[in-house]
Protein backbone atom coordinates (compact mmCIF):
# COMPACT_ATOMS: atom_id res chain seq x y z
CA UNK A 1 0.00 0.00 0.00
CA UNK A 2 2.09 2.91 -1.14
CA UNK A 3 1.04 6.59 0.28
CA UNK A 4 0.16 9.01 -1.52
CA UNK A 5 3.30 10.66 -2.75
CA UNK A 6 1.72 14.41 -3.58
CA UNK A 7 2.49 15.74 0.05
CA UNK A 8 5.79 14.98 -0.06
CA UNK A 9 6.38 15.99 -3.86
CA UNK A 10 4.90 19.21 -2.47
CA UNK A 11 7.22 19.95 0.37
CA UNK A 12 10.43 18.84 -2.22
CA UNK A 13 9.25 20.45 -4.69
CA UNK A 14 11.72 23.95 -4.45
CA UNK A 15 9.24 27.28 -4.19
CA UNK A 16 10.68 29.63 -6.24
CA UNK A 17 13.75 31.20 -4.20
CA UNK A 18 14.63 34.79 -3.67
CA UNK A 19 14.97 37.17 -7.03
CA UNK A 20 18.40 36.28 -8.76
CA UNK A 21 18.94 40.27 -8.61
CA UNK A 22 18.26 40.69 -4.87
CA UNK A 23 21.31 37.68 -4.43
CA UNK A 24 23.28 39.80 -6.85
CA UNK A 25 22.35 43.07 -4.91
CA UNK A 26 23.60 41.38 -1.38
CA UNK A 27 26.84 39.80 -2.79
CA UNK A 28 28.09 43.19 -4.21
CA UNK A 29 26.83 45.01 -0.98
CA UNK A 30 28.67 42.79 1.00
CA UNK A 31 31.97 42.73 -1.51
CA UNK A 32 31.89 46.63 -1.63
CA UNK A 33 31.46 47.25 2.51
CA UNK A 34 33.98 45.26 2.48
CA UNK A 35 36.44 46.61 0.41
CA UNK A 36 34.99 50.39 1.38
CA UNK A 37 36.44 49.37 5.10
CA UNK A 38 39.28 48.02 4.11
CA UNK A 39 40.79 51.04 2.03
CA UNK A 40 39.05 53.45 4.98
CA UNK A 41 41.14 51.87 8.08
CA UNK A 42 44.39 51.37 5.26
CA UNK A 43 44.50 54.79 4.98
CA UNK A 44 43.56 55.84 8.38
CA UNK A 45 46.55 54.04 9.68
CA UNK A 46 48.73 56.83 7.94
CA UNK A 47 48.87 58.94 10.78
CA UNK A 48 50.82 62.66 9.88
CA UNK A 49 52.84 63.96 12.20
CA UNK A 50 53.67 67.69 12.87
CA UNK A 51 57.72 67.05 13.61
CA UNK A 52 60.09 67.13 10.98
CA UNK A 53 60.90 63.60 10.61
CA UNK A 54 64.65 62.22 9.71
CA UNK A 55 66.15 58.89 9.33
CA UNK A 56 68.44 58.26 12.17
CA UNK A 57 72.53 58.29 11.60
CA UNK A 58 73.49 54.52 10.86
CA UNK A 59 70.71 53.56 8.76
CA UNK A 60 71.60 50.94 5.76
CA UNK A 61 69.13 49.58 3.52
CA UNK A 62 67.05 52.85 2.24
CA UNK A 63 64.90 54.35 4.36
CA UNK A 64 63.43 51.51 6.67
CA UNK A 65 66.26 49.75 6.73
CA UNK A 66 68.56 48.23 10.01
CA UNK A 67 70.73 50.55 11.92
CA UNK A 68 74.45 49.51 11.28
CA UNK A 69 75.78 49.32 14.96
CA UNK A 70 80.01 49.26 13.57
CA UNK A 71 80.76 51.07 10.87
CA UNK A 72 83.75 49.55 10.45
CA UNK A 73 84.03 45.87 9.77
CA UNK A 74 86.31 43.23 7.88
CA UNK A 75 85.87 43.48 4.11
CA UNK A 76 84.70 40.04 3.52
CA UNK A 77 82.80 40.21 6.95
CA UNK A 78 79.30 39.06 6.72
CA UNK A 79 76.08 41.29 7.04
CA UNK A 80 73.90 40.04 10.62
CA UNK A 81 70.80 41.22 10.07
CA UNK A 82 68.86 40.97 13.66
CA UNK A 83 64.73 41.70 13.90
CA UNK A 84 63.34 42.21 16.85
CA UNK A 85 60.67 43.87 19.07
CA UNK A 86 61.80 45.70 22.20
CA UNK A 87 58.48 44.04 23.78
CA UNK A 88 59.08 41.03 22.87
CA UNK A 89 59.85 38.41 25.73
CA UNK A 90 61.84 35.76 23.44
CA UNK A 91 64.12 38.84 21.58
CA UNK A 92 65.01 39.72 25.50
CA UNK A 93 66.12 36.27 26.19
CA UNK A 94 68.11 36.25 22.84
CA UNK A 95 68.98 39.40 23.84
CA UNK A 96 70.80 38.07 27.03
CA UNK A 97 72.07 34.50 25.45
CA UNK A 98 73.25 36.06 22.72
CA UNK A 99 73.90 39.66 22.63
CA UNK A 100 76.95 40.20 24.27
CA UNK A 101 78.49 37.63 21.76
CA UNK A 102 76.83 39.18 18.73
CA UNK A 103 78.26 42.47 19.77
CA UNK A 104 81.84 41.22 20.48
CA UNK A 105 81.71 40.34 16.83
CA UNK A 106 80.73 43.39 15.48
CA UNK A 107 83.25 45.43 17.52
CA UNK A 108 86.11 43.22 16.27
CA UNK A 109 84.63 43.84 12.61
CA UNK A 110 83.45 40.01 11.81
CA UNK A 111 80.26 40.71 11.11
CA UNK A 112 78.07 43.67 9.69
CA UNK A 113 75.74 44.25 12.79
CA UNK A 114 72.44 45.45 11.33
CA UNK A 115 69.55 45.85 14.02
CA UNK A 116 66.08 46.01 12.65
CA UNK A 117 63.81 47.22 15.54
CA UNK A 118 60.27 45.94 14.77
CA UNK A 119 57.05 47.34 16.47
CA UNK A 120 54.14 44.99 15.34
CA UNK A 121 53.59 43.94 19.55
CA UNK A 122 52.06 47.46 19.71
CA UNK A 123 49.64 46.19 18.30
CA UNK A 124 49.01 43.46 19.97
CA UNK A 125 50.10 44.25 23.08
CA UNK A 126 47.96 47.29 22.62
CA UNK A 127 50.16 49.82 23.64
CA UNK A 128 52.90 52.17 22.19
CA UNK A 129 55.98 51.13 24.04
CA UNK A 130 57.89 49.67 21.26
CA UNK A 131 57.63 52.27 19.09
CA UNK A 132 58.36 54.81 21.90
CA UNK A 133 61.27 52.74 22.17
CA UNK A 134 62.47 52.44 19.35
CA UNK A 135 62.44 55.98 18.36
CA UNK A 136 64.10 56.80 21.18
CA UNK A 137 66.86 53.98 20.40
CA UNK A 138 66.87 55.72 17.27
CA UNK A 139 67.54 58.97 18.68
CA UNK A 140 70.55 57.13 20.62
CA UNK A 141 72.00 56.21 17.30
CA UNK A 142 71.72 59.79 16.40
CA UNK A 143 74.14 60.52 19.70
CA UNK A 144 76.21 57.32 18.35
CA UNK A 145 74.72 55.09 21.44
CA UNK A 146 72.62 53.21 19.82
CA UNK A 147 73.56 49.87 20.81
CA UNK A 148 74.34 50.91 24.38
CA UNK A 149 70.96 52.26 24.51
CA UNK A 150 69.34 49.03 22.62
CA UNK A 151 70.99 46.83 25.50
CA UNK A 152 69.39 48.99 28.26
CA UNK A 153 66.66 48.40 27.52
CA UNK A 154 66.43 44.68 26.88
CA UNK A 155 67.82 44.62 30.41
CA UNK A 156 65.21 46.56 31.52
CA UNK A 157 62.73 44.40 29.72
CA UNK A 158 59.55 44.07 32.17
CA UNK A 159 58.58 40.35 33.48
CA UNK A 160 55.05 40.88 32.50
CA UNK A 161 54.82 41.08 28.90
CA UNK A 162 52.33 44.20 28.05
CA UNK A 163 53.70 46.42 30.80
CA UNK A 164 56.04 48.05 28.91
CA UNK A 165 57.89 51.10 29.23
CA UNK A 166 57.50 54.84 30.79
CA UNK A 167 58.96 58.30 29.42
CA UNK A 168 61.23 58.28 32.89
CA UNK A 169 62.55 55.02 31.77
CA UNK A 170 63.68 55.23 28.09
CA UNK A 171 65.25 58.68 29.85
CA UNK A 172 66.88 56.17 32.49
CA UNK A 173 68.35 54.21 29.34
CA UNK A 174 69.89 56.72 27.85
CA UNK A 175 71.84 58.26 31.22
CA UNK A 176 72.66 54.36 31.64
CA UNK A 177 74.32 54.39 28.06
CA UNK A 178 76.15 57.07 28.37
CA UNK A 179 74.55 60.23 26.82
CA UNK A 180 75.27 63.19 28.44
CA UNK A 181 75.29 66.95 28.27
CA UNK A 182 74.22 68.62 24.86
CA UNK A 183 73.51 65.11 23.44
CA UNK A 184 71.19 64.15 25.57
CA UNK A 185 69.37 67.41 25.55
CA UNK A 186 69.46 66.41 21.98
CA UNK A 187 68.02 62.92 22.46
CA UNK A 188 65.09 64.22 24.61
CA UNK A 189 64.06 66.79 21.98
CA UNK A 190 64.11 63.99 19.88
CA UNK A 191 62.54 61.51 22.02
CA UNK A 192 60.15 63.89 22.96
CA UNK A 193 58.74 64.86 19.63
CA UNK A 194 58.85 61.67 17.69
CA UNK A 195 61.46 62.69 15.20
CA UNK A 196 62.17 59.39 13.94
CA UNK A 197 58.17 57.88 14.07
CA UNK A 198 58.27 57.65 10.51
CA UNK A 199 61.50 55.67 10.04
CA UNK A 200 59.85 53.41 12.97
CA UNK A 201 56.88 52.62 10.64
CA UNK A 202 59.27 52.16 7.82
CA UNK A 203 60.97 49.76 9.35
CA UNK A 204 57.85 47.85 10.47
CA UNK A 205 56.60 47.94 6.91
CA UNK A 206 59.89 47.15 5.39
CA UNK A 207 60.46 44.15 7.15
CA UNK A 208 57.11 42.71 7.06
CA UNK A 209 57.63 43.02 3.15
CA UNK A 210 61.39 41.16 3.65
CA UNK A 211 59.28 38.20 5.26
CA UNK A 212 59.85 38.68 8.65
CA UNK A 213 56.97 38.24 10.42
CA UNK A 214 57.96 36.96 14.37
CA UNK A 215 60.94 37.94 16.27
CA UNK A 216 63.74 37.46 16.68
CA UNK A 217 64.81 36.77 13.45
CA UNK A 218 68.36 36.65 12.16
CA UNK A 219 69.99 36.67 8.63
CA UNK A 220 73.28 35.86 7.91
CA UNK A 221 74.13 37.33 4.94
CA UNK A 222 70.43 37.40 3.21
CA UNK A 223 69.90 33.49 4.97
CA UNK A 224 67.40 32.88 7.57
CA UNK A 225 69.36 31.47 10.44
CA UNK A 226 67.11 32.03 13.66
CA UNK A 227 66.48 28.18 14.00
CA UNK A 228 70.34 26.89 13.77
CA UNK A 229 71.04 29.40 16.75
CA UNK A 230 71.22 26.96 19.99
CA UNK A 231 74.45 28.54 21.59
CA UNK A 232 77.06 31.64 20.75
CA UNK A 233 79.36 29.03 19.82
CA UNK A 234 76.99 28.01 17.30
CA UNK A 235 76.34 31.68 15.83
CA UNK A 236 80.59 31.91 16.15
CA UNK A 237 80.53 28.84 13.79
CA UNK A 238 77.96 30.03 11.29
CA UNK A 239 79.76 33.57 11.05
CA UNK A 240 83.10 31.90 10.14
CA UNK A 241 81.37 29.79 7.35
CA UNK A 242 79.98 32.40 6.00
CA UNK A 243 83.01 34.89 5.99
CA UNK A 244 84.32 34.80 2.30
CA UNK B 1 7.83 5.62 13.28
CA UNK B 2 7.95 8.87 14.21
CA UNK B 3 11.56 9.91 13.69
CA UNK B 4 11.27 8.39 10.15
CA UNK B 5 7.97 10.61 9.37
CA UNK B 6 9.69 13.63 10.79
CA UNK B 7 12.54 12.88 8.42
CA UNK B 8 9.83 12.36 5.63
CA UNK B 9 7.96 15.60 6.27
CA UNK B 10 10.54 17.47 6.33
CA UNK B 11 10.74 18.98 9.86
CA UNK B 12 13.70 17.04 10.70
CA UNK B 13 15.95 18.30 7.90
CA UNK B 14 14.73 22.05 8.46
CA UNK B 15 16.10 21.77 12.08
CA UNK B 16 19.06 19.89 11.22
CA UNK B 17 19.80 22.92 8.43
CA UNK B 18 18.56 25.28 11.59
CA UNK B 19 21.02 24.21 13.80
CA UNK B 20 24.04 24.25 10.96
CA UNK B 21 23.01 27.28 10.03
CA UNK B 22 23.20 28.38 13.57
CA UNK B 23 26.74 26.83 14.28
CA UNK B 24 28.37 28.48 11.11
CA UNK B 25 26.29 31.85 11.99
CA UNK B 26 27.62 32.31 15.43
CA UNK B 27 31.22 30.87 14.44
CA UNK B 28 31.05 33.60 12.26
CA UNK B 29 29.60 36.58 14.06
CA UNK B 30 32.02 36.04 16.82
CA UNK B 31 35.27 35.72 14.77
CA UNK B 32 34.51 38.76 12.71
CA UNK B 33 33.53 40.25 15.85
CA UNK B 34 36.57 39.21 17.78
CA UNK B 35 38.88 40.91 15.12
CA UNK B 36 36.67 43.88 13.73
CA UNK B 37 38.06 45.73 17.09
CA UNK B 38 41.47 45.53 15.82
CA UNK B 39 41.90 45.73 12.42
CA UNK B 40 46.13 46.22 12.87
CA UNK B 41 45.90 42.97 14.49
CA UNK B 42 43.96 41.45 11.50
CA UNK B 43 45.84 42.23 8.95
CA UNK B 44 49.22 41.32 11.22
CA UNK B 45 47.57 38.12 11.26
CA UNK B 46 46.59 37.61 7.53
CA UNK B 47 50.66 38.14 6.81
CA UNK B 48 52.01 35.85 8.88
CA UNK B 49 50.56 33.16 7.13
CA UNK B 50 53.21 34.79 4.23
CA UNK B 51 50.84 33.68 1.39
CA UNK B 52 49.67 36.80 0.10
CA UNK B 53 51.84 40.02 -0.95
CA UNK B 54 52.31 41.91 2.04
CA UNK B 55 50.11 45.18 1.12
CA UNK B 56 47.08 42.90 -0.12
CA UNK B 57 47.56 40.83 2.82
CA UNK B 58 46.58 43.89 4.84
CA UNK B 59 43.39 44.99 3.06
CA UNK B 60 41.98 41.15 3.03
CA UNK B 61 43.06 41.49 6.85
CA UNK B 62 40.94 44.42 7.44
CA UNK B 63 38.19 43.45 5.22
CA UNK B 64 37.71 39.98 6.52
CA UNK B 65 36.18 40.92 9.71
CA UNK B 66 33.47 42.80 7.67
CA UNK B 67 32.84 39.97 5.69
CA UNK B 68 32.43 37.07 8.41
CA UNK B 69 30.46 39.40 10.35
CA UNK B 70 27.67 39.97 7.41
CA UNK B 71 27.92 36.34 6.24
CA UNK B 72 27.48 35.62 10.13
CA UNK B 73 23.96 37.66 10.09
CA UNK B 74 23.17 36.62 7.17
CA UNK B 75 22.87 33.19 8.18
CA UNK B 76 21.69 33.38 11.80
CA UNK B 77 18.84 35.33 10.31
CA UNK B 78 18.33 32.83 7.32
CA UNK B 79 18.43 35.26 4.80
CA UNK B 80 19.85 34.24 1.30
CA UNK B 81 20.81 31.23 2.99
CA UNK B 82 22.58 29.40 0.10
CA UNK B 83 24.46 32.16 -1.05
CA UNK B 84 25.47 33.07 2.27
CA UNK B 85 26.24 29.00 3.22
CA UNK B 86 28.77 29.45 -0.41
CA UNK B 87 30.59 32.20 0.46
CA UNK B 88 30.85 31.06 4.12
CA UNK B 89 31.87 27.72 2.92
CA UNK B 90 34.61 29.03 0.92
CA UNK B 91 35.74 31.04 3.40
CA UNK B 92 36.52 27.84 5.82
CA UNK B 93 38.09 26.36 2.62
CA UNK B 94 40.70 29.49 2.22
CA UNK B 95 41.36 29.24 5.43
CA UNK B 96 41.87 25.28 5.67
CA UNK B 97 44.48 26.23 2.85
CA UNK B 98 46.13 29.18 5.17
CA UNK B 99 46.80 27.12 7.98
CA UNK B 100 47.76 23.94 6.02
CA UNK B 101 50.23 26.17 4.16
CA UNK B 102 51.39 27.02 7.35
CA UNK B 103 51.41 24.01 8.96
CA UNK B 104 53.13 22.32 5.82
CA UNK B 105 56.02 25.53 5.45
CA UNK B 106 56.69 24.83 9.40
CA UNK B 107 55.55 28.22 10.18
CA UNK B 108 54.55 28.49 14.32
CA UNK B 109 51.88 30.67 13.96
CA UNK B 110 48.40 31.05 15.69
CA UNK B 111 45.68 31.25 12.83
CA UNK B 112 44.54 34.41 14.26
CA UNK B 113 40.86 32.95 13.95
CA UNK B 114 39.13 34.75 16.41
CA UNK B 115 41.56 37.45 16.88
CA UNK B 116 45.18 37.39 17.95
CA UNK B 117 47.61 35.52 15.34
CA UNK B 118 50.89 35.96 14.51
CA UNK B 119 54.01 33.71 15.81
CA UNK B 120 53.63 31.59 18.98
CA UNK B 121 56.25 28.84 20.69
CA UNK B 122 55.76 26.10 18.17
CA UNK B 123 54.83 24.10 21.02
CA UNK B 124 51.51 26.31 21.31
CA UNK B 125 50.69 25.78 17.51
CA UNK B 126 47.15 23.91 16.94
CA UNK B 127 47.25 22.91 13.41
CA UNK B 128 45.10 19.77 13.81
CA UNK B 129 42.37 21.30 15.96
CA UNK B 130 41.93 24.07 13.46
CA UNK B 131 41.46 22.62 10.60
CA UNK B 132 39.67 20.04 11.97
CA UNK B 133 37.25 22.75 13.37
CA UNK B 134 36.95 24.44 10.43
CA UNK B 135 36.50 21.10 7.85
CA UNK B 136 33.31 20.64 10.49
CA UNK B 137 32.36 24.28 9.49
CA UNK B 138 32.54 23.22 5.90
CA UNK B 139 30.41 20.21 6.14
CA UNK B 140 27.58 23.09 8.09
CA UNK B 141 28.01 24.83 4.97
CA UNK B 142 27.96 22.01 2.22
CA UNK B 143 24.38 20.73 3.85
CA UNK B 144 23.00 24.08 3.64
CA UNK B 145 24.20 25.16 -0.26
CA UNK B 146 22.45 21.52 -0.86
CA UNK B 147 19.53 22.47 1.01
CA UNK B 148 19.18 25.70 1.88
CA UNK B 149 15.53 24.90 3.41
CA UNK B 150 15.76 25.21 7.48
CA UNK B 151 13.10 25.80 10.13
CA UNK B 152 12.60 29.88 11.29
CA UNK B 153 14.41 31.17 8.61
CA UNK B 154 14.05 34.88 6.96
CA UNK B 155 14.30 33.02 3.57
CA UNK B 156 10.65 30.99 4.66
CA UNK B 157 9.03 34.15 5.53
CA UNK B 158 10.08 36.59 2.83
CA UNK B 159 10.34 34.16 -0.27
CA UNK B 160 8.07 31.26 0.73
Amino acid sequence: MRPDASKKIATVTPKSGPNPVIIGAVIALVVVLAVVVAIVIGNSSKSGSSVAQTVPAGVVGGTGGGILVNATSKPNAPTLDVYADYQCPICGKFEKQFGPSIVALAKAGQIKYVAHMMTFLDINLKNDSSARATNAAACAADAGKFIEYHSAIFAAQPVQEGAGYTDAQLTEFATTAGITGPALTTWQKCTTSGQHNQYVADVETASGKAGVTGTPTVFLNGKDITKTLTTPESLAAAVKAATS
Amino acid sequence: MELKSAWDSGRLPDLIGLLLRLILGVVLLVAGGAKITSPASSALAVRAYKILPYDFAGYVGYALPVVEILIGLLLVAGLFTRVAAIVGGLLMLAFIVGISWAWAHGYSIDCGCFGGGGTIAASQTQYPLEVLRDVGLVVCAVWLVVRPRTAYSLDHRLFG
